[in-house]
């Protein structure tokens, strides 16, 4: 019997919602700043927040492929959605997923798979960004638990997030390998969350800083021990990049998609400015980096599938795809002339978006001394 | 409730090519989706089901990638999927058609109704409804906007007219045909569609020799009408760029419009050209 | 039709075994046997070295239908009230007729509507079929099929034209079905093949970029449905005409559904397909309040607004009024595009309407080669001046 390619399947599907919901509204949710509620519901009802866990512990059955396809999508409708999306699908909940208890699948994974519950990841903090050792939020053994201090920024769905995966020290004399993961519901007495920062981009996604002041929390919550927390940190930091890599791509794609549009349309001493050969230029590079972007996102995503290591991989995809977008972004904007400039148009949206995805998933300086590093230098 | 949900995987394109020898389309390199009317069809087919129970079997005939709807549906919320897919059933007509899906559907168990798109996009003819009700004698509803109530017995919708509507109660079974934009159709649950796309997804394939058919009777060979000529219209226009002032191209505009056979059925028109006229003679 | 061995040829070589692509072929006794799931598709008969295969299936021949004769319309009525098709396709069919040497009749199905067959016979039928029936008060496909079906097979008609209206489209592929004929749905030309004297059906298909010709070679009546408003009705004053009545046993038995209401909607929000004038606007009309100006017009020429894609996407107008392959045909008599470029997709939607005027200021958009009357220029100024010349034209004629 013929059975369908769950991936072009799945692609279809998320693309048709993308087109039809979406994209004809990306303008107005942008302009609004606001998160996008209804629409989350609908990806929601989807299935979408489930697709990498497996079907008997209340996911879809999918895997990294399929999850960042739905990303690359979303991001091709609206980065700030797709970003979003990413965030609890992948980073909100994947360390819940693997070592939290019955209870807490029970009263936060499954909720949050239904989109009734969102989770977020708290990791960089004010004065520790890529330098993971300086990050100060620490967390004390007490007799029955622990008690969290410390300050979290840059926590993307913050505002709107019902727990939190906390990257907290547990013992500053071991440097990185005191570093452990920490589940805290929101609702915890000392915990506070400041007001959604005012972005350049992804504005419908909303970031902020995460507090924790004598945050007291059981035992259970203390999701990695005895040094887990950076083994687990490597092991989703190569998926983590892939998606980065993914919403990238989606983004090449939203800009190359509306440089073509405007480029048949525009005319200019009597013809469409696509006509002209600078102009074809661009859009010929914006096609060339997509395609090599895309060969390098799913290519390290096939590695991330078969537990293959893949951290190069995924850096360099990652470095690919986000440079792409950047340069994507700025050729959608110059084709579109003075209209590039103006806020009316999507070609701005798509170039102020290309700023998260710069930092997300490691700063590009980063990537490239690992990635030199790694070659052998 | 058991409902058979009839779904055609269209072509989504206005980039169309046909096959010089039969006159049918080249289906090949067009991107192919789930016919418009057929997802309002299933919508309420799973409407029906969340209140009344039931399992909901989506029927197609097409070619192998013809199972992507299949799939899709049962994403959306259908229990199963049946393909019929033989090179023997290409280039059916819609004698032909009603006739393979009409063999197929009475080799599915049970069933209360039948649930179809009005129409299918590539054709637009309405007539494989009608059609496969009357091979299951059965009674039909076509044009349907919204289906009230269903009982064991009975079904009561509600069926567009042009000047109205209608609302009708059959007896079931009964085969109802859906106006696109009837309802809401949700979209498709990212696990279904995975599940859909399992070894052991309840979807079965059958050709001509499952539904004991003779080749003779279906597909080309087996149809009634056949397209003998196919031809790209050639739009017959006057084509006139009109010129001079803004006032002077609308005084001719209307003057062209007054002239024209049927276009002086526009009141507006006709009086302001006898008014035209008018002028003209007192400028006289 | 069957395909059978014959068993002293066959040598057991397995070859039909391979062909069959139904696994309908097995082997006893090293013979080949064929299966009860055989299709006759002949693959089997191909491979046979022996000519072990035999089949009774005989290449398909056209019949003889030289007995077949006359033009018949089915004259659809709601309320007593003739629908316009009805006697749009009498004309058509009166024409065709000719060509062939052979009569025109109506089927006139209803209760009480035997008056309506003089105005069918003016209108150029040379018989009413009339058939009468408490069951055939209100249209409904059973008792329809049924009566259509009775007369079909006893006066045995060479071609059968309905009209492509919702009654129609409901009836014709029933009746089609039971009748085991061939039909064209939506036809907007039909003429005779001058040779073989069939009758050429020619329809849109894919959204109306392409025009295909159906012929019905292998059954009779040839059917179609015919799109309102595409044929022309004429009356012939003095035309003779003979009313038949035509006795239709029906038991309620026989009709499994029931009309509870009929409610009539005084004018639909949106009657696009119907409207004699239409002014659609594009993404040269710029917003919003440039559809404001083109509803003034449409008001003073009593007609609907419609609108493009982008249009709709814009927010300008409502998704009902979107005119193109994803919105509503249209075939109006005028048809003004404002600001309309005339993609592939829009034409689609409008190419049937009987004139068509263009007013885009960019003198090589695409909408001026489907025009009649094309104006260059900007809609804002062209579009005031025409509502300002019209209002003049209309406010000279009292009660307009």
């Amino acid at each position: 019997m013929y059975r369908s390619d769950a991936e072009q399947l799945i692609r279809k599907s998320i693309a048709r919602f993308v087109d039809a919901e979406i994209i004809p509204n990306a303008q107005e949710y942008d302009n609004s700043k606001e998160y996008p509620k209804e629409i989350l519901k609908k990806i929601a009802d989807m299935g979408v927040f489930g697709i990498r866990y497996p079907k008997d512990r209340g996911g879809c059955g999918g895997n990294s492929t399929l999850f960042c396809i739905v990303c690359e999508e979303l991001a091709r409708g609206l980065m700030g959605l797709g970003a979003t999306v990413a965030m609890q699908c992948l980073m909100g909940t994947n360390c819940l997923f693997i070592y939290g208890n019955e209870d807490m699948h029970e009263h936060y994974f499954l909720p949050a798979m239904k989109g009734e519950k969102f989770g977020c990841f708290c990791m960089t903090e004010p004065e520790a960004g890529s330098d993971m050792g300086a990050v100060s939020t620490r967390a004390e053994k007490t007799n029955d638990g622990w008690t969290i201090n410390g300050m979290k920024t840059w926590v993307t769905s913050g505002p709107i997030a019902d727990f939190y995966t906390v990257m907290c020290q547990t013992n500053p004399a071991k440097k990185i390998r005191g570093l452990e993961f920490f589940f805290i519901p929101r609702d915890t007495a000392g915990v506070s969350v400041s007001k959604p920062f005012d972005t350049l981009g992804t504005v419908t996604s909303k970031i902020s800083e995460v507090s924790f002041t004598n945050v007291r929390i059981p035992d259970a919550f203390c999701l990695t021990r005895d040094g887990q927390g950076t083994g687990y940190l490597f092991s989703v930091l190569a998926e983590i990049r892939c998606m980065t890599a993914a919403l990238a791509v989606g983004l090449q794609r939203a800009a190359m998609d509306d440089a073509i549009r405007y480029a048949r349309e525009r005319q200019a001493w009597g013809k469409p400015i696509g006509n002209y050969q600078l102009i074809q230029a661009k859009v010929a590079n914006m096609a060339v980096n997509l395609e090599a972007s895309k060969l390098m996102t799913y290519n390290a995503l096939k590695m991330v599938d078969r537990k293959i290591e893949c951290k190069n991989e995924a850096s360099m995809a990652k470095y690919f795809a986000t440079e792409a977008a950047c340069s994507a972004a700025d050729s959608c904007t110059r084709i579109y002339g003075a209209y590039g400039y103006s806020m009316e148009y999507p070609a701005q949206r798509h170039f102020r978006d290309t700023r998260f995805l710069l930092n997300g998933g490691g700063t590009h300086e980063i990537l490239q001394t690992n990635i030199a590093k790694w070659v052998g230098l | 409730m058991d409902i058979v949900v009839l779904v055609k995987q269209v072509p989504n394109t206005t980039d169309v090519k046909l096959d010089k020898n039969t006159g049918n389309l080249i289906r090949e390199g067009l991107e192919s989706i789930m016919n418009p009317d057929d997802r309002n069809a299933l919508e309420f087919a799973l409407q029906i089901k969340a209140e009344y129970g039931g399992t909901i079997t989506m029927v197609s005939m097409g070619p192998p990638q013809a199972v992507d709807v299949l799939s899709e549906a049962m994403g959306m919320g259908a229990d199963k999927g049946l393909l019929l897919s033989d090179m023997a059933f290409a280039g059916a007509d819609t004698w032909a058609t009603s006739y393979t899906l009409g063999k197929a559907i009475e080799k599915i168990e049970r069933f209360d109704l039948i649930i179809c798109g009005r129409q299918a996009i590539d054709g637009d003819t309405a007539q494989i409804g009608p059609q496969v009700a009357d091979f299951l004698d059965i009674p039909q509803i076509t044009y349907v906007t919204d289906i009230e109530t269903v009982s064991n017995k009975e079904v009561i919708v509600k069926r567009r007219l042009e000047d109205g509507h209608e609302r009708v109660a059959s007896q079931l079974p009964a085969l109802l045909t859906i106006l696109g934009g009837a309802n809401n159709p949700r979209y498709p649950n990212i696990g279904g569609l995975l599940a859909a796309c399992e070894e052991n997804a309840p979807l079965a394939a059958w050709n001509a020799a499952d539904i004991g058919v003779m080749v003779n009777d279906v597909g080309l060979a087996g149809s009634l009408t056949h397209v003998i000529k196919t031809y790209v219209p050639k739009f017959k226009r006057q084509g006139e760029t009109l010129e001079g002032t803004t006032a002077e191209v609308v005084r001719q505009l209307i003057q062209h419009l007054g002239k024209s056979e049927g276009a002086s059925a526009c009141k507006a028109v006709a009086a302001t050209c006898r008014l035209m006229a008018d002028t003209k003679q007192e400028g006289i | 039709m069957t395909v059978w061995v014959e068993t002293d040829l066959c040598d057991g070589c397995r070859r039909c075994l391979k062909a069959c692509p139904y696994g309908a072929i097995d082997m006893k006794a090293k013979k080949a046997v064929v299966l009860d799931h055989c299709t006759s598709c002949g693959a089997c008969i191909q491979v046979c070295k022996n000519e072990a295969m035999l089949t009774d299936v005989v290449p398909r021949e056209i019949p003889d239908f030289t007995d077949r004769q006359g033009v018949w319309v089915f004259a659809e009525q709601r309320k007593g009230q003739l629908t316009r098709v009805s006697l749009e396709l009498l004309g058509k069919a009166r024409s065709l007729g000719e060509e062939l040497g052979q009569q025109t009749a109506a089927l006139l199905v209803g209760n009480g509507v035997s008056g309506l067959g003089e105005t069918l016979i003016s209108h150029g039928a040379d018989k009413v079929f009339l058939m009468e029936h408490a069951l055939l008060d209100v249209y409904r496909s059973e008792p329809y099929t049924i009566a259509m079906e009775t007369v079909i097979r006893d006066h045995r008609p060479n071609i059968l034209l309905v009209g492509a209206t919702h009654i129609g489209r409901d009836l014709a592929p029933r009746l089609a079905h039971r009748l085991g004929v061939g039909l064209t749905a939506d036809c907007t030309e039909l003429t005779i093949d001058p040779g073989e004297k069939i009758l050429l059906q020619t329809r849109p298909a894919f959204g109306g970029n392409v025009m295909a010709t159906i012929a019905n070679r292998y059954s009779r009546p040839q059917m179609a449905t015919v799109r309102p408003g595409v044929m022309k009705a004429e009356e012939f004053p003095g035309h003779k005409g003979e009313l038949v009545n035509i006795e239709i046993s029906l038991t309620s038995e026989m009709v499994r559904t029931e009309v509870l209401d009929s409610i009539k909607e005084e004018k639909r929000a949106v009657e696009l397909s119907s409207a004699k004038v239409i002014i659609a606007g594009g993404r040269g009309v710029g917003n919003a309040q440039g559809f404001e100006v083109l509803r003034e017009l449409a008001a003073v020429m009593d007609g609907e607004v419609a609108g493009t894609r982008v249009a709709v996407e814009e927010g300008w107008i409502s998704s009902d009024h979107q005119v193109g392959q994803t919105g509503v045909t249209v075939r109006p008599e005028i048809y003004i595009a404002c600001g309309i470029s005339g993609a592939i997709q829009h034409r689609a939607g409008m190419m049937n309407s009987r004139y068509v005027v263009a007013i885009n200021n960019d003198p090589r958009a695409p909408i001026f080669q489907v025009a009649d009357w094309g104006i260059v220029g900007d809609v804002t100024e062209i579009v005031p001046e025409l509502i300002e010349q019209l209002k003049q034209g209309r406010e000279n004629v009292i009660g307009l």
